[in-house]
């Protein structure tokens, strides 16, 4: 708890805290309330899935809830990111909200499906003053184009499913997913000069997804 | 099945460990390799190991911001055709001041065969990138004297700090270009030129006062302007010299012989 208490400096850090909070609570999971009466309407508000995530781009490791629509061909998911002091200078927490499409899918046998190629794209935010979305007012009007407080990326991803078939089961599915990920900050950078490589402006994440 | 785990968990330390540069955290992580750190002290050193001739050869450049295949030929330019004692960047060394363009800035400008010293512009101190270039190049003002002359470098980005009355930090300024037994002139380098609106108002005539008292300003050299320009702003005997824009394939030269200087601009 203490660990908690000494990054709530700032009301944004300490509403990113709260959702986690939130996160934790609600992974009681959906299908305990089954059986209570009236909670179909409550059931539709909980998360579809949790994903946890390594790298990518989002944090050392992120925690993410979302939503999945059109039989999962889609999903939503806000991860909250943090990155500890000591891989930086500094530590860093940031929240970033992903849109993934899944277009192709390939049914392995009657519990594996693999999704070999989605795409995806994100908007990250990092906390602090320095990384604000709108420009500061000692700036001039349109002084620099970009934020620093939101920066965005595309990614390429491949996910693997295993679906629990027996009943009572607390999870529906299992995924693990794996993605490569790029930046606009570094594709702005990389248009028109040969002399960045070009494996420079990609790296790689790895992730949970756990589906209710 | 313990041991199982254990053995997964240490192999993928060892993956995590092994595959730093693959896995990326944040774009703010600052997470330099040994010889992309404390970059102005090993100059310096490198600088001091030089043979000294009677005259001193400086390449000048800066705002080179996202122009990393124009910086790139300016560097083998300078390689295969000229001989430069060292190399002035005046500043805006990144664009978005982010780790990865510090680090590809400063993959260019270490091929060159010889020393480079770095002045923050506005564009390297914004998001965390203050801390970047603490950690590529060391200290934001600092100073160093060769030939019996001393290159004093100087933060003047006044904007970036909310003109918070700091910055140019005027006493660090004074106490540097004070003459002493072991320097004769002065050149001074910073990004931001006093007269620009990014430069703190209030700072700006004391700044040149010091500059004036001082009675040893060699030339000054600055960027932020994007295009080359020899001029005397402020008719008081202290010449400027805008380094030339990398864009337009241009940079400076400046020879400096007896305390006299000569000043082109050479394409590239």
């Amino acid at each position: 708890m203490l660990l908690i208490f000494k990054y709530i400096n700032s009301t944004r850090k300490f509403i990113s805290i709260l959702l986690i909070m939130a996160l934790i609570a609600v992974i009681g999971n959906k299908n305990t309330y089954s059986n209570e009466p009236n909670s179909a309407w409550i059931k539709h508000l909980y998360p579809d899935h949790y994903k946890v995530q390594f790298a990518g781009g989002i944090g050392f490791v992120s925690a993410g809830l979302g939503y999945d629509f059109f039989k999962e061909r889609v999903d939503i998911s806000y991860f909250y990111g943090y990155v500890p002091e000591w891989f930086s200078k500094e530590d860093l927490h940031s929240v970033s909200l992903q849109l993934t499409g899944k277009p192709f899918k390939i049914h392995l046998n009657s519990k594996l499906e693999y999704y070999p190629l989605n795409i995806g794209m994100f908007i990250h935010h990092t906390f602090g003053s320095e990384y604000y979305i709108t420009l500061p007012d000692h700036y001039p009007e349109d002084y620099y184009w970009w934020s620093p407080g939101r920066t965005g990326g595309l990614f390429l991803e491949g996910q693997l499913n295993y679906q629990f078939k027996e009943p009572d089961q607390i999870f529906s599915e299992i995924g693990f997913y794996y993605r490569i990920v790029t930046r606009g900050v570094y594709l702005t950078s990389k248009i028109s000069n040969t002399s960045i490589p070009l494996e420079d402006i990609f790296s790689l994440g790895l992730g949970i997804v756990i589906y209710y | 099945m313990k041991s199982y785990l254990i053995a997964i968990l240490f192999m993928f330390g060892i993956f995590i460990y092994s595959c730093d540069e693959v896995f990326e955290y944040s774009p703010y992580v600052i997470d330099f390799e040994d010889h992309e750190t404390n970059l102005t002290q090993k100059n310096i050193i490198a600088l001091s190991l030089n043979n000294a001739s009677d005259t001193l050869t400086i390449a000048l450049t800066g705002d080179t911001h996202r122009f990393y295949d124009e910086a790139e030929r300016m560097v083998n330019k300078l390689n295969t055709d000229f001989d430069i004692d060292f190399l002035i960047h005046t500043g805006d060394f990144t664009d978005y001041g982010i780790p990865k363009q510090y680090h590809w800035s400063n993959s260019i400008f270490s091929e060159l065969n010889a020393p480079y010293f770095v002045v923050a512009g506005n564009h390297d101190l914004v998001s965390n990138g203050e801390e970047g270039y603490k950690e590529m190049f060391g200290n934001l003002n600092f100073s160093f004297i060769h030939h019996a002359i001393k290159f004093i470098f100087i933060n003047t980005n006044s904007r970036e700090y909310e003109f918070n009355g700091q910055i140019p930090d005027l006493d660090w300024l004074r106490n540097e270009i004070n003459p002493g037994d072991d320097f004769e002139k002065v050149v001074l380098v910073f990004h931001t030129p006093p007269f620009d609106a990014d430069f703190d108002s209030d700072l700006e005539d004391e700044f040149m006062n010091i500059l004036h008292n001082s009675d040893n300003v060699l030339f000054a050299t600055h960027g932020h302007l994007h295009s080359f320009n020899y001029s005397e702003p402020y008719s008081d005997g202290i010449p400027f010299v805008n380094t030339a824009s990398v864009e337009k394939n241009e940079f400076v030269r400046v020879k400096i012989y007896n305390n006299e200087f000569t000043v082109d601009v050479i394409d590239f």
